[in-house]
């Protein structure tokens, strides 16, 4: 085909003839009580069955063929009388598979749709959709695709999903194993304080745990005063804190907080217990998924999990240290503070961290994101106000979104964005070879 | 009783034979059918314009119009309507009913389709057979052979026919009628055959021989044909008759005959039915129902009150007959299926519609024509 205007099936219904409803009206109105037969020489009758049935197919221009060629943007109409309509593979136009990086992310109506999964590089990505569609399923077949790739990973693991990622459904480890490490906040995950520095630190007294600004202050004084004197340790600020010369209410508040984080047991002295950001570095940088298990932590914790990690993150990604990090974000309300929304998707998207917010609650992710997004991996959702919320995203228009969204079955996505070439495609995700599930207790064992 | 109801059984197995498919060949005359292939191979594809279907066109059927106007003067004195006396028993029940419809316009003629229907209820179920749709093609052709095939053939008067196509609907039309209510009285006994529309025959369309063979043969089983006209052109003292019976809060029977009668002195139009206004429900509609006038008065009342007794009436209307005309009926949607028939079947090809009105003053054109 050298010239065609590319129309997409949004939506198939039954077609309103002049008519239809008295015939049907009269089906029901007989068929229980009246009993009979239709003598139809011609059988013409077959003809009203089949116009009974005409359905309309409601479609979107989503771009041209030109010169055999597809294209978004068109600025042509066909002729209305003497065009023909064919039908045309989707995954023609949508498909990257013979980019470096293919990675299948499942199949359509008629194909497999392969996408190169350097379209996730530099990306805004959004996984969104209602509870048990298979979000998280469809974020691991991502981030797998991406450390098979030499990709590195950062996963904000709120329910504790993503813990088994690494091993096959016979509990065997995977390929991919040695490439996924699960920290746990608490356990394998703990930091000194002189890594974290002042600033992190002060930052998550501040927002974590409302510290007032005037607090503040007076604890960067005791903090630089043991970092001069070289005895910055959690029981060196302990005392320092209590001993230092200010106001009673001061000292309290200062106080009660710092009491607050050590009892989370997310700091230590002992180096050996201390997360080594240097080999974290080392193998985020030869392609690595770090998932941080953050089920059951305390809403701080994870708010200073959080804080500390992106401090460290982007400290390491301006030194250049660190060439990006996939940061996949889940529940991102649960612990991301309001500053930090339009510091990813600007400021930190140009240091190189890269997010995937994965969600079920649409109206949480800021209405910038929806915008901004690059890509939009969207689950079925029915909630009016769920799909008002996902309607603001830039790459489809809302008509279409609804009418495909809302029809979509489980494990069933519709994607938007550059790696799909800007044409929505509706997607039956693939099925993993891995434990897909997280480690939830059930009550019933049968 | 025991009789009555032995002979009930045995007609309506009688007539539930109608159902087999075996009987297919005698529910539609082979002369219709032979017609509506012929004329409808007189299309050599080519354009036609078909007929514009909308959800509000409300009146789909093309209605064929044969009473007269008739204006009686209050000089007469009207009796007074007799109560419909309840008759104890029932008997079967059979009603037909024919609808035509205009389906398009070919380059050289008309595109009708035509649906019969019979609905006979037995027991306290209702049953139905549905004849069609024919399409026809008509036009000058197709006339002319119809007159040649008249003159051919002595056993059905068509020789009245011209060959102008505008009036061979209507003959069509009361072809196809005529044939399926001479099926129901033939094979009904002891019932009552409820047909749409009035005993009024002699027209050219509607030539007075069958509706005399239907009648004729009606007697012969022993049957009453009442017919029902849901319009009526006959006026009393400017009023429509049915506005007799305005007063009337009871089941009752206006006999109205002796001032129709003198009406229609001699040939060619014949009432061959007895006129009167009937409401059959103290809260239902008044209607024009004609009874066989070879009936004497007494067993037409009584046929009225055996129907009553027989049929559910809503609305004073048989549901038989509803049924029927409910059936045959084409909807806008059968319309576009025959359309599309046509237009597969035999290669048409759809013409754009063109309005002069549109062609010359654009959106200015009337308000119907624009829309």
């Amino acid at each position: 085909m050298k010239k065609g205007l590319i129309v997409q099936v949004i939506d198939i219904q039954f077609a309103n003839l002049p008519g239809i409803l008295e015939d049907i009206l009269r089906d029901v109105m007989t068929e229980d009580t009246i009993q009979g037969c239709d003598y139809d020489p011609f059988n013409i009758s077959s003809q009203i069955a089949v116009l009974k049935d005409t359905k309309i197919l409601i479609c979107k221009i989503r771009g041209a063929i030109e010169d055999g060629k597809a294209k978004t943007e068109t600025s042509w109409l066909p002729s209305r009388t003497t065009s023909r309509i064919v039908p045309y593979s989707i995954e023609k136009l949508a498909s990257t598979r013979n980019g470096k990086r293919p990675v299948t992310l499942g199949r359509t109506r008629s194909d497999h749709l392969t996408v190169d999964v350097k379209m996730l590089d530099g990306k805004l990505n959004i996984i969104t959709g209602k509870k048990g569609v298979g979000k998280s399923h469809l974020s691991k077949l991502l981030i797998l695709s991406l450390i098979q790739n030499g990709a590195p990973c950062l996963v904000i693991d709120v329910n504790g999903e993503y813990v088994n990622i690494g091993r096959a459904r016979n509990d065997e480890p995977t390929a991919y194993a040695d490439k996924i490490t699960v920290l746990k906040p608490g356990h394998s995950l703990k930091f000194g304080l002189s890594e974290v520095g002042l600033k992190t630190f002060l930052n998550t007294m501040i927002y974590a745990l409302d510290l007032p600004r005037t607090s503040s202050k007076v604890f960067s004084r005791i903090w630089n005063e043991l970092e001069r004197s070289g005895n910055l340790k959690l029981n060196s600020l302990n005392d320092a804190i209590r001993r230092f010369s200010c106001h009673e209410s001061v000292r309290e508040a200062i106080y009660s907080r710092f009491n607050t984080l050590m009892d989370l047991e997310l700091f230590t002295d002992d180096i050996s217990e201390r997360f080594d950001f240097g080999l974290f570095e080392k193998k985020m940088n030869e392609g690595h998924a770090f998932i941080i298990n953050m089920k059951d932590e305390h809403a701080i914790s994870r708010r200073l999990v959080v804080e500390l990690l992106i401090s460290k993150l982007t400290e390491q990604l301006s030194d250049m240290r660190l060439k990006a990090v996939f940061l996949f974000a889940e529940e991102a309300h649960f612990y991301l503070r309001e500053t930090y929304w339009e510091d990813i998707i600007t400021r930190m998207r140009h240091l190189g961290v890269f997010t995937t917010f994965v969600t079920n609650q649409p109206d949480t992710v800021q209405e910038s994101v929806y915008r901004q997004a690059d890509n939009i991996f969207m689950f079925n959702f029915t909630n009016e106000h769920d799909l008002d919320a996902v309607s603001k995203v830039a790459k489809i228009d809302a008509e279409s979104l609804r009418s495909i969204v809302k029809d979509l079955p489980a494990h069933n996505c519709l994607i938007v964005g550059d790696i799909v070439r800007d044409f929505p495609i509706v997607v039956n995700v693939k099925p993993l070879d891995i434990q897909t599930m997280g480690q939830t207790r059930h009550f019933f064992q049968d | 009783m025991t009789h009555r109801t032995q002979d009930i059984g045995f007609e309506h197995s009688k007539i539930s034979r109608l159902l087999s498919e075996e009987s297919g060949n005698i529910l539609l005359p082979d002369f219709l059918l032979n017609l509506s292939s012929e004329s409808m191979r007189t299309l050599s594809g080519g354009f036609f314009e078909p007929r514009e279907v909308t959800t509000v066109e409300a009146e789909l059927e093309d209605a064929v119009v044969e009473e007269p106007h008739l204006n009686l003067a209050n000089t007469t004195i009207i009796d007074e309507p007799e109560p419909i006396a309840n008759v104890v028993g029932n008997c079967p029940v059979v009603a037909v009913d024919v609808s035509s419809v205009r389906v398009g316009e070919s380059e050289q003629g008309l595109l009708y389709a035509l649906r019969g229907a019979l609905v006979w209820r037995e027991g306290l179920s209702y049953n139905f057979t549905r004849c069609g749709p024919l399409a026809f093609h008509l036009n000058d052709l197709i006339a002319r052979s119809l007159s040649r095939r008249s003159r051919a053939n002595d056993s059905i008067s068509y020789s009245a026919w011209s060959p102008l196509s505008e009036r061979l609907l209507s003959r069509l039309r009361n072809t196809l009628e005529r044939w399926m209510q001479r099926l129901a009285c033939s094979r009904l006994s002891r019932g009552i055959v409820l047909l749409d529309g009035s005993l009024t025959a002699g027209t050219p369309d509607n030539p007075t021989v069958y509706l005399e063979d239907i009648l004729n043969r009606s007697r012969e089983n022993g049957n009453a044909v009442i017919a029902f006209s849901k319009e009526t052109k006959l006026c009393f003292s400017g009023k429509k008759i049915t506005r007799l019976l305005d007063k009337a809060n009871y089941p009752c029977l206006l006999n109205i005959d002796r001032i129709i009668t003198p009406q229609f002195p001699s040939a060619p139009v014949r009432l061959m039915g007895r006129v009167y206004v009937a409401k059959l429900t103290s809260r239902g509609l008044p209607f024009r129902v004609d009874i066989d006038r070879q009936l004497s008065e007494e067993s037409a009342a009584k046929a009225v009150g055996r129907l009553i007794n027989s049929d559910i009436v809503e609305q004073g209307y048989p549901e038989t007959l509803r049924l029927a005309h409910i059936l045959s009926t084409f909807t806008a949607n059968e319309i576009l299926a025959i359309q599309r028939h046509l237009s597969i079947d035999y290669g048409l090809k759809l013409a754009p519609r063109l309005s002069f009105r549109r062609s010359l003053f654009g959106p200015y054109g009337t308000s119907t024509e624009a829309s």
